[in-house]
This record gives C-alpha cells, structure tokens and sequence, in this order.
C-alpha cells in the first residue's frame, strides 16, 4: 500500500531521512516512536507529499507520489491526516468542517456530504457537537472531530501525528479508542505516537527512529519487551519511566 | 460682505455638488480596483514565490517612499514621454490605483501571514487546491485582522482624491480653488469643502472603529 525506496531528504544541512525503505500492507497498523527530531514526523508527512524529498521513491497505492505528474488532489483526498496541533477550522462549525473537504474536493452536494459527516461524527462520538465551534469544545473533542474530518473523505489510509501529545491526560484515552475502532474496522494506519498502550494492543509493528534512520522494527511486544538495539532500550526506558 | 459672499455660495453650491460627484466617483472607482489589485498583490506577497515577493516588495516600498503628488505627475506628465497619454480623470485613476492598492497589498499580506501554516496544512491534506485553502479557509479567517485596517486605508484614499486636483480634475478640492478666485472668502470656502469630503469620510470612520471593537473580541 505504502512504499519508501532509499527515501532521503534534507533540510538544510540536516539529513532528516536517511535512506529509508519501508513497506506497509493494507490494513496494517504502523506505529512509530523514536526521539524528537528523529524525523518520524517528517515521514509520515511525505506520504502525501506535504514535504518533497530529495532523493528515492514513495509509492502509494501504485502512485508514484513525488513525481511531477501526480494529481495531488485525488492522492490527498485518499489519505486522511490528523495533526498534532488539530489544526481545525475556527470559523467554521464541527459540522461544516467535517463537510468542506468532500463538498470542495469530491463536488459532493450538501445534503449528501452532510450525511456523511453526521455519520463520521457518530463514529467519533459527537452527534451532539455538530453546530458547536472548535473554540468551544475541549482537546479531546477537537482532535475526534479532527480524526471525522479525515474520514468524510472515505481515505484508504489513515496518518496521525502525535495525536494525542498536544492534549491533556485525562482527553487521551477518548481519542485513542476512536483510533482502536478504526483499526477494528481494517484501515491503514501510520501513526507517530509514544503512546506504548496503544501500540501493544492494536500496532502490527512497531518502528523505531533515530537521527533520521530507521534503527528498528518489530512486532510491539518483541519491541517493547526485548528491543534489539541499545538505542532503542535506551529509548523505551526514557519513555517508561517518564 | 460676509453675508453677500455667503449668498453667491449658496448659488454656486450646485458646482460644489458637481465636485463632489466626481471626488465620489473617483474615490469609489478607487477603492474597487485598488481593493481587487490589493488582494491580489497581497496574496501574491504573502506567496512562495521569492521573484514575485521581491517585486512586489520594491513596489510598494517605492510607493510608500514617494510623495503621492509625485505619483501623480508622473503618471500624467512622465507616461506620455513613453507614449503613453491619459486624460486627467483616467490618468487620477490610474494613480490611485497604483498608489491605493500598494497600501492594501500591506494590509492584505499582513492578514494572510498571521494565519497560522497549521491552517494551509490542514487545506492541503484534505486535497483543497491552493486557491481553495485561500477562498474557503485563509482569507476568512485573515478578514478579521484586514477589515479595520482596510477600511481605514479607504478614508485615506477617499481624503487623497484631493491630490488629483493638481492635474485639474475637476473634483472638490479643484472646485474649491476655482471658487475661491470668485469669492475671496478662503475660510468659508474650503471649509465647504471640507465638510463635503467629511460626508463621505464619516460613515466609513464609523464603520472601522466598529469593525475594530468588534474584531477585537
């Protein structure tokens, strides 16, 4: 579904991907850890072209996803994107903007993107919440309808960004099992996030990051309980017992 | 005296009310195209493009360094050397524009730049087209910070119209000089003019420093 080959990019001086080869199946639940500014960040965000690399390849779904040619809008409208920061829109209701991408993007009509939307807000819990704006609702709310807003668009791929880093700790459990559920119903997920609970229960593998390589892989238990290199022991202690 | 020349005031007052069509036609012209150039010079500053940026950039600095009358005498008296000759009204126009929309160029670029890159980000993963992302989330958003300024800019524009009277359209302030040869009574005279100029003003005065409470929340 997702494919890196020898995937470089700098910034500047700083080698952020470091001949990166990765392959990742439909329906499989990618997680990724690694230290800040280990460019887990920067991977994901390539996957839809929201940076440019370099040198290599990023083959999504048989797309070949930096080449020139490449219609970006249709590529972007099948991977959905969950921010850190939610980035939603303030001057918009929780509904319309669930509603804006596939009424701009699909040329959906209204009342049929509206009943998509409603439908995404019950999957994240929100039915209430629809006439509401973001300023109103709490973290948690808004990165659930952040998570709805990527699905309206029906994506075959799911990416987060730390999506529960920005919010409190008592809002990160409700946004994580809207996460759980997704992948009960078989979506692509890649998602950044040093949350180890998720990872154990749902992650078909887990990827660890360092200085821009991948230093690690493996399926979560193996990777938590027994990781193979001393960086990242070092690593899941750190974030153990933090 | 006073009371003779008050009089013959009131006779006249229907060439007042001529000046003031046209300083009205002037100013709002003015304010439609220099709003429309504006935005689009202000989109374009606040763009990605480095050579556009920095063309725009050397014109609104050269702009904003020059006197507007220099503008405008340029446009009236230098373009013809170049071949080409504007009739005073258009040539008024053609300065105004030139002038009015590097001001708002400012304003709209300033606006576009304090929404955060988060909000473009989120426009261009769920696939919207950079025109889009500009339409339906940036712009929105960014007319908060660009309406109280804005309509300021325009009770600047609409009191510069007065400038273009030196290449004698025949607009309040030009309509103000030539009565003034006819009744030597300059205080009662310009402050006519003046009060017909504060018509227009007011109510945009009005309008920002209500747009201005009301962004502020």
């Amino acid at each position: 579904m997702i494919e890196f080959k020898h995937v470089n990019k700098w910034f500047g001086k700083l080698h952020v991907l470091n001949d990166v080869n990765l392959n990742i199946a439909e329906g499989e639940v990618l997680v990724i850890c690694g230290p800040s500014g280990s460019g887990k960040s920067t991977l994901i965000r390539c996957i839809n072209r929201l940076e440019p690399i370099q040198r290599g390849e990023i083959i999504v779904d048989g797309v070949p996803v930096h080449d020139k040619k490449t219609n970006l809008t249709k590529l972007r409208a099948d991977i959905g994107f969950v921010f850190q920061q939610f980035h939603l829109y303030p001057h918009m209701t929780v509904l319309q903007n669930v509603m804006l991408a596939p009424v701009n993007v699909k040329k959906m009509s209204a009342a049929a993107a509206e009943e998509i939307a409603r439908e995404k807000l019950i999957q994240v819990g929100l039915t209430d919440k629809a006439g509401a704006y973001p300023i109103q609702l709490s973290g948690g709310q808004q990165q659930r309808v952040a998570i709805a807003r990527g699905l309206a668009m029906s994506p075959k791929i799911m990416l987060f960004d730390e999506p529960t880093s920005a919010l409190d700790p008592e809002m990160i459990g409700e946004v994580l099992d809207v996460m759980v559920n997704l992948v009960s119903e078989g979506m692509t997920m890649c998602v950044v996030t040093h949350e180890m609970g998720f990872a154990r229960k749902v992650a078909d593998r887990v990827l660890f990051m360092d200085f821009g390589k991948i230093i690690e892989t493996g399926r979560p238990t193996e990777f938590f309980d027994n990781p193979q290199t001393l960086r990242a022991a070092d690593f899941i202690s750190k974030i153990l017992t933090h | 005296m006073m009371a003779f020349y008050f009089s013959r005031l009131v006779e006249i007052f229907p060439f007042f009310l001529k000046g003031l069509w046209m300083t009205t036609q002037i100013a709002f012209i003015s304010l439609f195209t220099c709003t429309i150039l504006g935005f689009v010079l202000g989109i374009l500053r606040s763009g990605k493009n480095k050579i556009t940026k920095r063309l725009i950039g050397v014109y609104v600095s050269f702009v904003r360094g020059t006197p507007f009358v220099v503008q405008v005498f340029i446009v009236f008296f230098i373009l013809p050397e170049w071949g080409i000759q504007l009739k005073a009204f258009p040539a008024a126009l053609l300065a105004m524009a030139i002038m009015g929309s590097a001001f708002i160029c400012e304003i709209v670029a300033g606006g576009i730049n304090s929404i955060s890159k988060g909000q473009w980000e989120a426009g261009t993963v769920s696939g919207l087209t950079l025109i889009q992302q500009l339409r339906l989330v940036i712009i929105p958003q960014a007319m908060k910070v660009i309406l109280p300024p804005l309509v300021g800019q325009y009770v600047l524009l609409i009191k510069d119209t007065s400038v273009v009277s030196v290449i004698g359209v025949m607009e309040l302030t030009r309509v103000g000089w030539v009565t003034v040869m006819r009744i030597p009574e300059g205080l009662m005279v310009f402050s006519l003019v003046g009060a017909l100029y504060f018509v227009i003003s007011y109510p945009l005065i009005l309008l920002s420093n209500y747009l201005e409470r009301r962004m502020a929340i």
